[in-house]
């Protein structure tokens, strides 16, 4: 079995925890994440659903 | 004026049910047929099986919004489809069903189509493994009860680490060819973080078990993402999770029976062992839920409209081919099926032609990877375009016109990863196309610019919009059809 402690993933630091939970960033965040959703549905909508 | 009939209210079915009866007139019928009087909204059963969120608030009846959407609903079971009609019924194309409830329970009948829609989703094939499931010996988050019982075994671990009791978790997939591993991820990252709320962390040992060949392939193959001015394989991001959170894992797993208190797991490489427990929650296998079908003359045809494992086959490459030859183009576009021209499937009831993710067999030839996901996002737009087609169809267009590969498609996933609205956390992801087109896109087989992921508060924001804005859809609720799949 793999363990935490033997895994050579690389884990978040400090400051890299804050910035999660800071609010205006995860707001700004929500923002990006979501226009970023919308792209992926535009491309879809380019490319797929169309009349053959 | 024509019937069109769909069989399940899951997310395609449903979606397909609500979107033909916007586009069609009145004089034709809508007929849903579900062996469930509840819609239930899967993805928030996560929620549930945490003790975060009731049962009530992720299912609602369905009569009294087809009633008022004059959509028809048969509280039923579909156990046959005679697409040439039955023998002594005429050559009309019908589907026998036998009711599960509204006082008709156990009494069957024909149900006549012009056109149908196969949306019956999984049988949860908790049978593949001795013990799996909740009349075995362990829990499950595939519907909204088995979240609440799940919920209610999960709480009462809680009570005994809080009188000092340690607890073993064992989470994830119960079977070598299961689907669903975000599910199980999203449930494991979730308990996690519920144990570290409730102040009891110290006291939990977690160890997710999967048929992934490595964390974070998620049945889709992996995913390389843009983290920190890399491009990452989803691997790294995962691993990276669990090794924060602490969390256990063994990969490439054949769970092979589930004792009261122990899993025993076989790996790929053939190693077994034991993992101990006190509360598992173990997701099933999905097979098709075993429809039959005949022809006019009474003989079986099952196997011409359906696979071995009981999806209906449509418009995708069956022939068998190795990985290194899979292709886009497999994947079917229109989901109808080849046999008769009336017939559709959406959501998870269609074939899909092979696996997204490499297969890989142990020495007994036994599959360990991960059977293709093919739920939430892609199902609803799956389910949106097969409607559509039938409103052609029945328009008088002589084939469908609008596609909807998995191949041209992009998915989004928002994996809860605690739920709290100051302190929570999700992995957001998305992937563009499902399926990996290396053609196209000859480095990592996806769009960078529209795959991504990230962990975050945003992203549980993100999720509870999601629960809300998708259950007000499903409701058919002012605006619904202006919300996206």
């Amino acid at each position: 079995m793999n363990k935490p402690s033997h895994l050579q993933a690389p884990r978040p630091t400090r400051w890299t925890l804050f910035w999660r939970t800071f609010l205006p960033w995860q707001l700004w965040r929500f923002l990006v994440i979501n226009l970023k959703m919308l792209r992926m549905m535009r491309l879809e909508k380019k490319h797929g659903h169309k009349r053959r | 004026m024509a019937r069109v009939v769909v069989l399940g209210a899951g997310i395609a079915g449903h979606t397909s049910a609500a979107f033909l009866r916007k586009w069609l007139g009145k004089d034709n019928d809508v007929v849903v047929i579900s062996p469930q009087p509840t819609y239930n909204w899967i993805p928030s059963n996560i929620w549930v099986g945490v003790g975060l969120m009731k049962k009530e608030a992720v299912v609602f009846p369905l009569a009294p919004i087809y009633e008022r959407r004059q959509i028809d609903f048969l509280q039923a079971k579909a156990v046959a489809l005679w697409p040439e009609g039955t023998p002594e019924g005429g050559a009309k194309p019908k589907v026998e069903v036998e009711y599960t409830g509204q006082g008709k329970d156990g009494r069957r009948e024909f149900v006549e189509y012009d056109f149908l829609i196969n949306a019956t989703g999984p049988k949860l094939n908790f049978a593949a493994t001795p013990g799996l499931g909740p009349e075995g010996n362990s829990h499950s988050v595939c519907t909204a009860d088995h979240a609440a019982s799940t919920s209610t075994a999960f709480l009462e671990s809680v009570e005994r680490m809080k009188k000092g009791e340690r607890q073993r978790f064992a989470v994830g997939v119960g079977h070598g060819g299961c689907t669903c591993e975000g599910a199980a991820f999203e449930y494991v990252v979730n308990l996690e973080f519920e144990l570290r709320s409730r102040g009891v962390r110290d006291k939990a040992d977690i160890t997710f078990i999967t048929n992934e060949y490595e964390l974070g392939d998620f049945g889709v193959d992996g995913l390389n993402i843009k983290m920190g001015g890399y491009v990452s394989p989803s691997k790294i991001f995962t691993e990276s999770l669990f090794a924060e959170r602490g969390i256990d894992f063994v990969t490439r797993a054949h769970v092979r029976s589930v004792d009261p208190g122990a899993t025993h797991i076989e790996t790929l490489d053939g190693t077994r062992m034991e993992i101990p427990f006190d509360f598992a929650m173990l997701l099933p296998p999905f097979t098709g839920v075993g429809l039959k079908a005949f022809d006019a003359t009474g003989a079986d045809i099952t196997d011409r409209l359906f696979a071995p494992n009981g999806f209906m086959k449509v418009d995708a490459d069956y022939a068998k081919k190795p990985y290194e030859e899979w292709t886009p183009a497999d994947w079917p576009r229109v989901y109808q099926s080849p046999a008769y021209p009336n017939l559709f499937a959406a959501g998870i009831a269609f074939a899909p032609p092979h696996p997204i993710s490499k297969v890989r067999t142990n020495d007994e030839g036994l599959m360990i990877s991960p059977a293709p996901p093919r739920t939430g996002m892609p199902s609803a737009v799956i389910g949106k375009t097969v409607a559509r087609n039938i409103v052609r169809l029945i328009r008088g267009e002589d084939k469908p016109l609008y596609t909807a590969s998995m191949a041209e498609m992009g998915a989004a996933c928002v994996a809860s990863a605690g739920a709290n609205p100051f302190s929570g956390t999700a992995a957001s992801m998305t992937m563009f196309p499902i399926i990996p087109d290396y053609q196209k896109y000859p480095q990592y087989g996806r769009d960078l610019n529209s795959t991504f992921g990230e962990i975050g508060l945003a992203g549980h924001w993100i999720k509870i919009l999601l629960h809300h804005m998708f259950l007000y859809k499903a409701k058919m609720k002012p605006g619904w059809s202006l919300i996206p799949e």
